[in-house]
């Protein structure tokens, strides 16, 4: 009996659903009285005035740094709806974007049930009751939105290789490409200089990394999007060009579009036959394996930047007896290829003790267009031979643990000059040092094509430099990557920065694991034997052994 | 077990089964639903390892108890291996079982990919400096001095706070003429604490709640502006810059972070940075600023404070104390 309860309990744990977040709430909006709405103004105030503004105009104290800018809740524009197109969201749309918040941007999940001093479902309510009386039209009965409700297809098809087919058709046929790209990088023909309706700039989605997805990457998410439109920005409503049929089986492609890091941290570069290839439409460069690095923001030292472009790289290598070869991949919707210096930032002003902000503003400190700052990459290594665990600091390193970096600038590369320099950077506090003219000794070449650069670096494994990186195989060597985006307004320490992964040169297996394996193979062979013949020999017919049925 | 007729063998073969696969997938997944996370939590290998010798020990023990029991237990082994069961299938374990042995002989010892294993030490006081151990947030007991010129301020039209807030307060004011500046701040304390001071009876207690109030707001303010980005709205550890650090920022609201340091160390954290962390601490790894480079010092108080209030923590209190 005891038993029998006992395993019920097991069972019942095991097949209850993972705890689930609440971004549906448990009951509809309780009415908007004046103490709710008061509740909420206080909320309002300890959580959301330092971005969304006092006045809800979306003017806080932290606004200017951050793209996208806290929504302007004043003009009842909002960009995640279930409503048509230019309608005003019903209440359980701002529920869901204040219980998920939107992903990739400052506005986090306040959920309890996902963050532990989240607001609960009533705080939530209460803080969505004051929010919607900063715009009058969510009081007039004619903007009702529950009139204004996009349903789901009553048919959905399953995600599968048929409707992603027939989602690629639709995507192309209702020229999603113009903006997003054909491979959705979001380096259409129209991309840049779009502005939203405050007039700041906008930059189209790249819907390939599902991280930058704001409103939720499953497809009744991505469905939603473009069958409701985005408020405020250009993107339209498919809602009239489209069937419902038509919109879900697009959700399937766009879906479908969405990358899948590797997750690994430690680059397996394999040695190959003949020359290392040197070109990045090399068909030998399917062949190795890659590695995704996740970048971010420079935000360790000022001059800060929280609105970096190139979030993710992808790396490949391999090597001969005498060369590395690396193939850096990375999305960057438009090619820079000139670089004005005399625009860069001074960031004299910004970094004192007790200057206002240590951070670059979103828009009004830098130029973020096109033909300004040129596109660059940078590998970045320890100078010294690791010892263990212990490296210099990621961003650039220190005086005593100097790291070497090999920067590629789209610029030189355009006008068919040497495109990386070697540079030793001690510290972030001064700009990385050239290494002389003999010490240079990277080739590269680079393509840009459908929003993606792709270089190769070539140097020789090792090299007669005391303050290069040397390439011994079977080493772990830790690697690090800083990226720049020229149109995005980025160059010297406004960048992405990765944090320390690491690259190994495959070594020759040593005859000892084999040796032993056969060893092992051996004994336990004959001891198997052994036992059979044993067996064999046992009790009942003790006498001698029966040699027909012995094992042969 | 006698009943089910699998055996001697048999039921120590289902047992070996049996407790392999609750420490593989059971516990794991119960320990999703007690901790709610998303991933289970596995069973590190080497306990795999202890627990499956703990129970072929305790099979051994209930094997060997007596004579007939081993018999028992060596019968369908002895049978198998007579070929009773089929020769072909004797002949393919005694095949394949040295290949297995075999390849993990050769698993376990061919080089592998593996990252050299990294040891962090999260609160290191190796080179944590003696004097910051009593250090007291200077903003969080206000005099009654403060409380006083915070009362003159509150009356004056001119607002008193950091500059930072003050373009937010001005367009506030502007829309709201009639109103106190403080009345911005929209919580119970400031509200009480008006209302008393329009009725010309200020209670100095309710006055200094208000102050720690308006103070709180304005740390608020600087950790928007300042931390944010990696540490988070809410303090959570989960900023929109946070993903691409290996080395994640700190979650304040997970126990064990900032209740369990005293606040002069969370001011020396906060001040000196990830590069001025001992090795213990990989500083490699680190992206945390020094903040002093670029805040004042009243600033990083600000922000110690409303970080506290905001993770729903208080700080360990000195042990001198």
């Amino acid at each position: 009996m005891k038993k029998t309860r006992f395993m019920a309990i097991i069972l019942c744990i095991f097949l209850l659903p993972p705890a689930m977040a609440a971004d549906r709430p448990s009951k509809p909006m309780p009415a908007e009285t004046p103490e709710l709405i008061e509740q909420g103004h206080e909320i309002y105030t300890r959580r959301c005035s330092f971005c969304h503004g006092l006045l809800g105009d979306g003017n806080g104290p932290a606004a200017d740094y951050m793209d996208p800018r806290p929504r302007d809740f004043t003009l009842g524009t909002f960009k995640f709806r279930t409503t048509q197109s230019g309608e005003l969201p019903i209440n359980e749309d701002l529920f869901r974007t204040v219980s998920r918040g939107l992903s990739g941007t400052a506005m986090q999940s306040f959920d309890r049930d996902m963050i532990k001093n989240g607001l609960t479902e009533d705080q939530r309510w209460a803080v969505i009751a004051y929010i919607k009386t900063f715009a009058m039209e969510f009081a007039d009965p004619d903007f009702d939105p529950y009139q204004q409700i996009v349903p789901f297809p009553t048919e959905r098809a399953p995600y599968n290789e048929d409707t992603i087919a027939r989602g690629k058709i639709i995507f192309e046929r209702a020229k999603c490409w113009e903006c997003h790209g054909k491979l959705g990088r979001g380096d259409g023909l129209k991309a840049f200089d779009k502005t939203d309706d405050w007039g700041f700039p906008i930059r189209i989605r790249n819907v390939t990394h599902p991280w930058k997805i704001k409103a939720g990457i499953e497809v009744e998410d991505i469905y939603m999007r473009f069958s409701t439109g985005i408020n405020g920005t250009p993107m339209p409503s498919f809602v009239e060009a489209l069937t419902e049929e038509e919109r879900w089986d697009l959700a399937n492609f766009i879906k479908s579009l969405q990358h899948k890091l590797t997750g690994h941290q430690v680059l397996d570069v394999r040695s190959i036959d003949g020359d290392v290839p040197g070109d990045p439409d090399d068909p030998r460069w399917a062949e190795a394996s890659p590695m995704d690095i996740r970048l971010t923001g420079q935000a360790t030292a000022a001059p800060r930047w929280q609105n970096a472009s190139i979030e993710m790289v992808t790396l490949k290598a391999v090597f001969n007896s005498t060369e590395i070869a690396f193939l850096i991949e990375w999305d960057d919707p438009f090619k820079d290829v000139v670089h004005k210096a005399e625009m860069e930032f001074d960031p004299a002003a910004i970094t004192p003790v007790g200057a206002f902000n240590s951070y670059v503003q979103a828009n009004d400190m830098i130029p973020r267009q096109l033909e300004t700052f040129r596109d660059s990459i940078a590998l970045q290594f320890p100078v010294k031979p690791v010892d263990g665990t212990r490296k210099p600091h990621f961003l650039r390193g220190s005086g005593s643990q100097p790291v070497h970096l090999w920067v590629w600038n789209a610029d030189l590369d355009a006008q068919d000059m040497p495109a990386v320099t070697e540079a030793i950077a001690r510290g972030w506090k001064q700009p990385p040092k050239l290494q002389t003219a003999e010490q240079q000794q990277i080739t590269s070449t680079a393509a840009w094509d459908q929003g993606r650069w792709r270089v190769v670096m070539k140097r020789p494994l090792v090299t007669e430099d005391k303050i290069d990186v040397q390439f011994v195989p079977g080493k772990f060597i830790p690697m690090a990557i800083n990226a720049w985006d020229g149109s995005n307004g980025e160059h010297r320490l406004i960048m992405s920065v990765s944090s320390w992964y690491y690259l190994t040169l495959e070594a020759p297996t040593p005859p000892a694991p084999f040796i032993y394996a056969g060893l092992a193979i051996l004994f336990t062979g004959l001891f198997g034997v052994r036992l059979t013949r044993k067996a064999q020999m046992k009790p009942e017919q003790a006498s001698a052994p029966d040699r027909e049925s012995e094992f042969t | 077990m006698k009943n089910l007729k699998v055996g001697r063998f048999g039921s120590v073969v289902l047992t070996l089964l049996i407790v392999y696969a609750i420490i593989k997938w059971l516990i794991p997944a119960v320990s999703r639903q007690i901790t709610g996370l998303p991933f289970p939590l596995t069973v590190p290998g080497t306990l795999v390892f202890i627990y499956m010798l703990l129970t072929i020990v305790a099979l051994f023990m209930y094997v060997t108890f007596s004579d007939e029991s081993i018999a028992e237990f060596k019968a369908p082994v002895t049978r198998f291996l007579r070929g009773e069961y089929g020769i072909l299938p004797r002949n393919a374990v005694l095949v394949i079982v040295p290949l297995l042995v075999g390849w993990q002989v050769y698993d376990t010892m061919a080089p592998q990919l593996e990252l050299p294993a990294s040891l962090r030490i999260q609160h290191p006081s190796s080179n944590f400096p003696g004097e910051f151990e009593t250090l007291e947030n200077p903003l969080a007991n206000p005099s009654p001095a403060e409380v006083a010129a915070f009362i003159q301020q509150a009356s004056s039209g001119q607002p008193a706070l950091i500059p930072q807030l003050m373009p937010d307060m001005e367009a506030w004011l502007s829309e709201n003429p009639d109103l106190p500046w403080l009345a911005a701040i929209a919580t119970a304390p400031v509200k009480r604490f008006l209302d008393e001071l329009e009725s010309g009876n200020v209670d100095n207690a309710n006055a200094r709640t208000a102050l720690l109030e308006k103070r709180l707001f304005e740390g608020r303010a600087l950790y928007a502006m300042n931390c944010r980005p990696c540490h988070g709205d809410s303090a959570g550890g989960d900023g929109p810059i946070a993903d691409g650090l290996k080395l994640r920022p700190i979650d304040f609201t997970d126990i064990g972070t900032i209740e369990t340091v005293v606040e002069g160390y969370t001011f020396w954290r906060v001040s000196t940075g990830g590069q001025a962390l001992p090795l213990e601490a990989t500083p490699w790894d680190s992206g945390m600023p020094e903040w002093q480079l670029n805040l004042t010092e009243k600033e990083r108080w600000m922000i110690i404070l409303a970080e506290y209030d905001l993770a729903e923590k208080t700080p360990r209190i000195p042990e001198s104390h």
